[in-house]
């Protein structure tokens, strides 16, 4: 069985999202932006039903949803406060928190890693981009 | 009289042709010896086979190419890089005096990727994406993330989104799943 046949249900949502999809045979990798946070969860899903603890070592899944300057992102954090930074690395000061939940403002991606956010409080600084989900 | 003039006659006209038969040969002589000198130049397949491999060897790029001429036909063996520098040697050493055609037998082996970039980009993000999973090591090599250590299950697909977003070649998870 190849790869894009065991990770069929994740290739077909791929392809229908325009995603790039290239299998090496050795490793499946789809890669891409996808309009809605929804659809990069429900990928996510469907990965992690068909390798439950990412032990195949077979897929890379690098997929970002859409988002831009001046829209709003969520909180996803798994239970704790996201911490805003003063700059964009985990070496920079803490200079506010954003609650699990918290709708905020993006006011610009300043690298796949860090964004520069405004909280609820007018408050800004840098988050970790994995922890913040474009509200659609 | 008339038979002595006539003998005269044969004579005269014997020496003539010989004359004419030397200064023939003579000709002929300076036209094969002169033929020759130019066609030895232009016809030894080491002579030609020489301009051609010098004419290689005068781009780097073609280093790795070698030339052998018979009969005036260059074949080229060796290995290059791309498709591109094949025909380009093929196009040098056609384009060498005396060589009438080119038999290309190049192998193109396209150069290992080189990873140090993606490398060094994976490693700047690491840390960050490995802050909140203080049990979880990992190291990173051709593009390849391999992790280590400990993690609970329910943090495990933040991490690997976590990782899969530096946009790895692969990653290898060896962490155990708590």
């Amino acid at each position: 069985m190849t790869l894009s046949e065991k990770y069929k249900e994740l290739v077909d949502i791929a392809i229908n999202n325009k995603l790039s999809v290239n299998d090496t045979g050795k490793v499946l990798r789809i890669e891409g932006e996808v309009d809605t946070a929804d659809i990069k969860d429900k990928m996510w899903e469907i990965y992690k039903n068909l390798d439950p603890h990412f032990k195949s070592n077979d897929v890379v899944l690098n997929v970002k949803s859409k988002v831009s300057a001046g829209d709003k992102v969520k909180v996803v954090t798994r239970e704790s406060r996201l911490n805003i930074r003063q700059g964009p690395g985990t070496d920079q000061p803490i200079v506010g928190k954003a609650e699990k939940g918290d709708i905020i403002t993006l006011i610009n991606k300043t690298n796949d890693q860090w964004w520069l956010v405004r909280d609820n409080d007018g408050e800004e600084g840098y988050c970790y981009s994995q922890y913040l989900e474009p509200v659609n | 009289m008339y038979r002595i003039n006539n003998y005269n006659d044969t004579i005269n006209l014997k020496l003539e042709n010989m004359k004419l038969l030397r200064s023939l040969s003579i000709l002929i002589m300076i036209l094969t010896i002169g033929l020759g000198a130019v066609s030895c130049k232009k016809l030894s397949d080491a002579d030609i086979q020489n301009e051609a491999q010098a004419a290689l060897n005068a781009n780097p790029d073609l280093s790795g190419v070698m030339v052998t001429v018979l009969n005036k036909v260059a074949t080229i063996t060796g290995t290059v890089e791309d498709e591109a520098t094949k025909s380009y040697a093929e196009s040098t050493v056609a384009g060498v005096e005396n060589v009438v055609s080119v038999v290309n037998e190049i192998v193109v082996v396209p150069p290992p990727p080189d990873y140090s970039a993606l490398d060094n980009a994976i490693n700047a993000g690491l840390a960050d994406a490995l802050k909140d999973h203080p049990k979880v090591t990992a190291t990173v090599q051709d593009g390849v993330i391999t992790i280590n250590g400990e993690i609970r299950e329910r943090d495990l697909q933040t991490l690997m989104e976590k990782l899969n977003a530096l946009n790895p070649v692969q990653i290898v998870n060896n962490a155990t799943v708590k």
